[in-house]
């Protein structure tokens, strides 16, 4: 008797659990981002923008760009998220595993991206870029290349770097002037590494590190670091509040971040079509009258308006800066994580 | 009579075994699986690997596995299944990608015989050592990751051979994780043995009250608790900003991204766990065997150390070993106050689930880190008299 109520409480569960499954196959539409300020605004502007216009219920999610989740979720086949921003090399990467959908160009419009912004599996979202600055109370006349970065006797105090091997090892062959142009080309040889580590150890002493995004702009304000090398949107949203960091473009590394459509995700045609809408021009100037974006899309990207309201607006100000190259960093990012390491423990 | 009692009692905890091997034994073997398999390349090129597999490993593979390697090299792209490929043998080699990549793009131009195509397309396919790496990775269980995680690697010809110098990072990250989980270990032992004295020594009233306080801070999650280090640490915070009042200092030290903010940090964070089972050995103990040796004539020294001590141990080596445990796995704390030179084995491990997808080194890195700190816990129990796993909080 006790066994027969057991077993029917057991399937009751059971049949509650499937049909929670079931009720998951027909859920809403998920995008997911990296949080901060653009998606607070992205979430109005453009997220529930497309539920406006197309009659749905959109929600959003926050994930900080681990891809561990993503790929058991696919592994698993339960995708519980389907538009998503992703960076370049781990759009690339995921793509060759399968984690993402091939976009249906058919759907979105190829020719309205920007040159770079569009991948097998990814339509170009934001631009996003590194600068160096520094804060102009403390320091008059600071550097404004990174070769001059490299002269500790003119420009004494510590510089602040990303602690990743990405964008350090390119500064340090532009400081030791190699042309932008050449930059992976010379990297891609063992000798063009250990030129970059040269380079790095000359002021090894003056270097600390940043890992998360927020601490450039900090660490310049409590006067641990005299400069920094930072993203450029936190550098222009403390400008905003107050603060007077000079913008110094000839020292922009940029890169593109993407939407994607997660593999299996039960609403994957209607994800291709949100990403269609939410990289239109009409959104994202929508979208910039509440926060400054820089848009991997052609025409909103030129559209005077926009620049004239967001002088930090990244594709106005690559004619000098370097590319990131994705593929440099998918095929060499491993072996020079640990040659950076080892050198960084040395 | 005395069978079914067992029975019965197995049965009582059978959903505990259950729990212990779903939920810990499972994920172990997993894990230790992952470290040392090696289907990526089995998987994704069924036919190549069959056809390397019946090659002697001299001169180079037979017309066979040049066909089978550029028809499936193609195909797994366009199915999106080439990124296991050609991150495993990009992994052993660097620039083995960028070769692969371009041998499946260039297919629908390939045509038969595919040997000489594909040397034609790159030399390197007519490289003995590439065929054997390829050969090498479709092997059942690989040491690759476990060789790696130790600074090894295999040669070309299958030896196995030390890291370049500028290449070694895992031994001294291993060194470096434990040497600071030592030293944690210490600092919490030092400091939280006279903390949990005198909490045992109060009134019950006044003893509810410290206690709280050494628990309210660990009831608080670890990344506060660290954010506030930063925020206290910093060049213009609170505790430069006292050194320079008191006249310690002259001008403001930099302290975050160094060894001592990882330490201060780590020991704050982990302090409750070396003053709470110290508290609850020192609660028990009975004051009459002080008094004992009070009144046979042993002076206060000496009544610490043969009778107070010795009896504390247990306390002692609990929340030493809690302590060590769980500093060993550390990871938010030393990413956000340490420098990259402070970084233990936990941030690897991370790097490599989450950025790289190397599953594979990440679990190597994790076994090798589980297999390290049992070893060093049990050489800890035979040298350390009164160190027992079982006493007291574990």
């Amino acid at each position: 008797m006790v066994e027969r109520n057991l077993m029917s409480v057991a399937m009751a569960l059971a049949g509650a659990a499937m049909l929670a499954s079931f009720g998951a196959n027909a859920r809403d539409l998920m995008v997911v981002g990296f949080g901060g300020p653009f998606q607070d605004n992205a979430r109005t502007a453009l997220f529930q923008g497309y539920a406006k216009a197309t009659n749905q219920t959109v929600k959003d999610d926050v994930y900080n760009g681990e891809m561990a989740k993503l790929y058991s979720m696919v592994k698993s086949n339960d995708v519980i998220y389907d538009v998503i921003m992703v960076e370049a090399p781990e759009l690339v990467r995921g793509c060759e595993d399968g984690i993402f959908e091939k976009i249906d160009w058919s759907v979105v419009k190829k020719d309205k991206f920007i040159p770079g912004g569009t991948t097998t599996c990814g339509a170009g979202a934001v631009l996003w870029g590194v600068t160096l600055f520094y804060d102009p109370a403390k320091v008059q006349n600071g550097p404004d290349t990174y070769a001059k970065l490299w002269d500790v006797k003119t420009y004494p105090g510590k510089r602040l770097l990303r602690s990743t091997p990405k964008t350090t090892l390119e500064i340090a062959l532009l400081a030791d002037g190699v042309p932008a142009a050449d930059v992976y080309k010379v990297l891609a040889t063992p000798a063009g590494q250990k030129r970059a580590f040269d380079k790095l150890d000359q002021i090894k002493p003056q270097l600390m590190w940043w890992k998360s995004g927020t601490q450039p702009v900090q660490l310049i304000a409590s006067g641990d670091a005299t400069y920094a090398v930072g993203f450029t949107g936190r550098i222009v949203r403390a400008n905003d509040g107050g603060a007077r960091y000079p913008l110094l473009w000839k020292t922009l590394l940029y890169s593109v971040d993407y939407w994607a459509v997660v593999k299996g995700s039960p609403n994957s045609r209607e994800g291709m079509k949100m990403i269609e809408w939410i990289t239109d021009s009409k959104p994202l100037l929508a979208l910039a009258e509440t926060y400054a974006v820089s848009p991997a899309n052609k025409d909103a990207a030129a559209n005077p308006a926009l620049s004239a309201k967001n002088p930090g607006m990244l594709s106005s100000h690559v004619s000098d800066a370097l590319f990131i190259d994705t593929e440099f960093w998918v095929q060499h990012g491993e072996d020079l994580e640990q040659k950076f390491n080892a050198w960084v423990a040395k | 009579m005395a069978t079914r009692n067992n029975l019965f009692a197995a049965g009582l905890i059978a959903p505990l075994l259950l729990l212990v091997v779903a939920s810990f034994i499972v994920p172990l073997l997993v894990t230790l699986y992952t470290a040392v398999g090696n289907p990526e390349v089995r998987d994704a090129l069924p036919r190549t690997a069959a056809a390397v597999r019946a090659w002697n490993g001299e001169g180079l593979p037979p017309e066979a596995a040049y066909a089978a390697i550029a028809e499936e090299l193609a195909l797994a792209q366009e199915g999106q299944s080439i990124g296991q490929v050609s991150r495993r043998l990009n992994f052993e080699q660097p620039g083995m990608r960028a070769l692969l990549l371009k041998t499946a793009r260039a297919k629908t131009d390939l045509r038969a015989p595919f040997k000489g195509a594909l040397i034609a397309l790159d030399p390197r396919w007519g490289e003995t050592d590439l065929w054997r790496l390829i050969r090498r990775s479709t092997d059942a269980l690989t040491p690759l990751f476990l060789l790696r995680s130790l600074d090894l690697s295999v040669a070309p010809d299958g030896s196995v051979v030390h890291a370049g110098k500028d290449e070694s990072v895992f031994l001294a990250l291993f060194a470096r994780t434990f040497v600071i989980s030592f030293w944690v270990t210490v600092l919490c032992v030092l400091i939280g043995y006279p903390v949990a004295y005198t909490i045992s020594t109060l009134p019950r009233r006044w003893a509810n009250i410290a206690l709280a306080l050494v628990l309210v801070p660990f009831w608080t999650s670890i990344l506060v608790r660290t954010t506030a280090w930063f925020i206290l640490l910093q060049k213009e915070g609170p505790v430069n900003a006292l050194l320079q009042a008191l006249h310690v200092v002259e001008a403001p030290v930099t302290m975050i991204f160094t060894r001592f903010a990882v330490y201060v940090a780590m020991v704050h964070v982990l302090l409750p766990f070396a003053i709470l089972p110290l508290y609850s050995v020192m609660k028990g103990i009975d004051p009459v065997y002080l008094r004992a040796a009070a009144s046979l004539g042993a002076p206060g020294w000496k009544r610490f150390l043969r009778v107070y001590l010795p009896m504390t141990m247990p306390g002692v080596a609990a929340g030493a070993l809690m302590v060590f445990m769980l500093a060993v796995g550390f990871y938010v704390t030393p990413a956000l106050v340490g420098g990259p030179d402070d970084q233990m084995v936990s941030y690897f491990i991370a790097f490599f689930t989450n950025q790289t997808i190397n599953w594979g080194m990440a679990a190597a890195l994790a076994c090798l880190l589980l297999a390290m700190t049992a070893l060093l816990v049990g050489v800890a129990r035979l040298v350390v008299p009164g160190f027992r796993v079982g006493t007291v909080g574990l």
